[in-house]
């Protein structure tokens, strides 16, 4: 089965995931545990689908983790991130210096070596980003302290990466290590020795800039072709670049991307983006999941069972102490820090890279090198479980200050408001709002209009709304107003019934050309309706009034009256049509309307109404 | 029914505490003036036919420059028929009752014959009570808060307190 082609590896991967997903909801387990399940179930010690190819895949679909990072650089801006960097800082640092110093006293007892027990420790230190974020993802955590906090200590991390693979080489004695290393490396190698901790700030400058004058204008002439496919490729091309670019620097590709993804938070296409690489994402990070599963060795955890599960849990239990620590001491309630605890203290997928790159300089021999390997997939499969256990049992005994938990730091606010389109229609509704202070997110697939919009300091995003993927991550989940604009009657129909059906409790405005359109839009069950034609069309008929000699007053109200009775008799006529017994002609509609105005009588000058009945001209 | 009108309800903290002693009370439907007609279309008919469902009329506004809010002004010249009081006709007003509650920004003292404005805040009703009275419409009782503007916590809640009680009028 090993001789399997890569695409029958996804495959099998994919398959596997569908089945054991779904599966695992049912059960109440998040997704991660029905990936490792899946991938442990294809492996090579139970259905052995895949050979030693899934280690190679789980590299390739590492890319998932860093689109993960770019997604969540989106939706960072730069001023937010700059007003958490004492967060960051503090929270990791700690976090980093005390699980290393923990980790390796333990293991230097264990008698493992000075220099051993140090590798590992560094190792270990790593929480995995895929998991902590797909799980705050998951439960929507993102916006709370606990969350908050588990970000800044994997940003941390992930910066912290460069500096550990800067100094293994170091460690290692043996020339031909270094060599190696160095070979591994393509840029940094040209670059003295002594520059060599600039590289990063310098990367991060050049990537700042590259974001600033290069990226968004190659996106907005990219869109100005109007091509979905292109803009696609163009994001995909984006972040696979400067992943690459970073690697060949010899930096972390997946701070590379969340720094690109931080520089176009900022952009109007941050929503585009997002929902352009969001399937990649998700697809990838499921791969990588699986095969996290799949390369678990079973044999050697068999050889030694004794000594794999209670490295595990002794890292485990390490890292969840400090962390557990250091929420309280940043004055966490219990939930929080046992979220942090819980959380954060499996070991990362940063720690395979960092366990073969050490096996690649004879830091580590072979055989510690599975055994680590085994030690760090087992921890990543139990923390979801951990979190389980956490939510099930300790939640129940420890929760007093639940409100606490949900209070939003402001780092990501979604508006409440979306508005659909901004053109002559909805930039007249958009600026009406704005006039007064109400703040509202807006998608529009004009390039230069909404590049235009922009620079005038409208919150405006590019892109196609009736795409699903661009409603989400425009927040339509938590939305409350759903403002749609469109010129297009179909898309604005299309909007309605996508929006109906899967977010029913958003409250619906819609622009209508006709009265056909509003009879369509009242059968669908949206109350307010907005015909383009009716307002100004009365206004003037109005105006007409007054130049027949009607009082200024009088024909104000007639007006009034008439769009009055106008909608009523739309309602009405709507439901007639959805029951399909009659169809009006335009004729039999005007003696409905003649009809009703005679029916509404009021108080003053009667006779002169009752006479009026052609008054809709 | 209550018929609330303010133009500037927003502003006002001592409307603003006093409409919640309508929640508590059964049987009353509570109509915002200001809410139900922002453009001051009034739509007269549906009025009239909803008018004849309630006993009684509570009517609930500030006075502002020395009269009515200008929308139940509006409201009554609207809603009310001249044809009801003419001989021989039936007023579908007849028989019911009425409650006035009014606030004002003046002190008692000033609406006295003998304050600044020279006029008590009773006279300034004139025009609704006399619409009433012609309707055959029983005015039970005239409420009026003095000094709207700056009533501390406390004389709120006394006032409240004789809002709940008046409006137990039988």
């Amino acid at each position: 089965m090993t001789e399997n082609s890569i695409a029958m590896t996804i495959l099998i991967f994919l398959g596997v995931a569908i089945i054991m997903v779904p599966l695992g909801k049912k059960l109440g387990l998040s997704s991660v545990i029905g990936y490792l399940l899946g991938g442990i179930l294809i492996g090579p010690f139970c259905l052995q689908f895949t050979g030693r190819d899934a280690e190679d895949i789980m590299h390739a679909s590492e890319l998932g983790v860093i689109m993960l990072l770019f997604l969540v650089g989106l939706e960072l801006e730069p001023q937010k991130l700059w007003q958490i960097r004492k967060r960051i800082l503090g929270l990791g640092l700690s976090q980093m210096l005390l699980s290393i110093v923990g980790i390796f006293i333990v293991f230097y007892i264990a008698g493992f070596g000075l220099q051993k027990s140090f590798i590992i420790s560094l190792c270990f230190a790593m929480s995995s980003t895929a998991i902590v974020l797909q799980t705050l993802k998951e439960k929507n955590l993102f916006r709370t302290v606990s969350g908050e906090s588990s970000f800044s200590i994997l940003l941390f991390q992930d910066i912290a990466v460069i500096p550990i693979l800067a100094l293994l080489p170091f460690l290692s004695k043996s020339q031909k290590a270094i060599a190696q290393a160095d070979h591994e490396k393509v840029l940094l190698h040209y670059i003295p020795e002594w520059f060599q901790p600039f590289t990063v700030i310098g990367a991060v400058l050049a990537l700042i800039l590259l974001g600033r004058y290069i990226f968004i204008p190659f996106l907005r002439f990219v869109s100005r072709s109007g091509l979905n496919e292109l803009l696609t490729a163009a994001s995909l091309f984006l972040v696979i670049g400067v992943s690459e670019l970073m690697i060949s620097i010899g930096l972390s590709p997946a701070l590379g991307a969340f720094i690109a993804g931080v520089m176009l938070a900022n952009s109007e296409f941050r929503h585009e983006l997002e929902s352009n690489i969001d399937p990649f994402k998700g697809l990838l990070l499921a791969v990588f999941f699986v095969s996290v599963g799949a390369t678990i060795n079973f044999d050697i955890i068999a050889s030694k069972p004794v000594f794999i599960f209670s490295a595990a849990f002794i890292v485990l239990a390490i890292k969840a102490v400090v962390l557990f620590g250091i929420g309280k001491y940043y004055k966490m309630n219990n939930e929080q820090s046992f979220f942090l605890a819980f959380a954060l203290s499996q070991v990362g997928e940063f720690a395979f890279v960092l366990i073969n790159f050490s096996a690649g300089l004879y830091l580590i021999d072979y055989q510690a090198n599975s055994e680590l390997m085994a030690i760090v997939a087992i921890t990543m499969c139990i923390s979801p479980l951990l979190l389980i256990f956490k939510e099930k049992i300790l939640d129940k005994r420890f929760i007093q200050e639940k409100s606490e938990e949900n209070v939003e730091l402001g780092i990501i606010k979604q508006r409440k408001i979306i508005i659909v389109g901004f053109g002559y229609f909805g930039s007249t509704v958009g600026r009406l709002l704005k006039a007064n202070g109400i703040r509202s997110t807006v998608l529009d697939n004009d390039p230069d209009r909404v590049a235009l919009l922009r620079s005038n300091g409208f919150n405006v995003y590019y892109g196609d709304a009736t795409k699903p993927a661009l409603l989400r991550s425009a927040g339509i989940e938590d939305a409350e107003l759903l403002v749609i604009c469109l010129d297009d009657p179909e898309k604005n129909k299309f909007l309605v019934d996508y929006t109906k059906e899967n977010y029913p409790n958003i409250k619906i405005f819609v622009r209508a050309k006709n009265r056909l359109d509003a009879y369509e839009f009242l059968n669908k069950k949206v109350d307010n309706i907005y015909r383009e034609t009716l307002g100004t069309a009365v206004d003037m008929a109005v105006d007409i009034l007054k130049e027949n000699g009607m009082r200024k007053y009088t024909a104000r109200r007639m007006g009034k009256r008439f769009m009055i009775i106008d909608k009523a008799m739309t309602r009405r006529l709507a439901k007639e049509k959805a029951k399909n017994m009659i169809t009006f002609t335009l004729r039999e509609t005007l003696e409905r309307e003649a009809e009703l105005l005679a029916l509404d009588s009021i108080s003053f000058e009667e006779n002169h109404w009752s006479g009026d009945e052609d008054e809709d001209k | 029914m209550v018929l609330f009108a303010h133009p500037y309800f927003e502003h006002s903290t001592t409307n603003v505490r006093l409409l919640n002693c309508y929640e508590t009370i059964p049987n009353v439907t509570f109509r915002d003036l200001y809410e139900d007609y922002p453009d001051f279309h009034i739509q007269t008919f549906r009025e009239r036919k909803r008018i004849v469902d309630f006993e009684r009329i509570i009517f609930h506004f500030p006075i502002i420059w020395f009269g009515l809010p200008p929308l139940l002004k509006l409201w009554i010249d609207e809603v009310f028929d001249m044809r009801w009081i003419s001989e021989g006709q039936h007023n579908i007003l007849s028989g019911k009752d009425a409650l006035i509650i009014t606030s004002v920004g003046g002190s008692e003292n000033n609406y006295s014959k003998e304050g600044r404005y020279k006029t008590s805040a009773e006279e300034l009703l004139t025009g609704l009570r006399v619409s009433l009275d012609i309707n055959n419409i029983e005015l039970k009782k005239i409420h009026i808060i003095y000094n709207a503007d700056n009533l501390s916590e406390d004389q709120l809640e006394v006032s409240c307190r004789e809002l709940a009680e008046i409006l137990k009028t039988e």
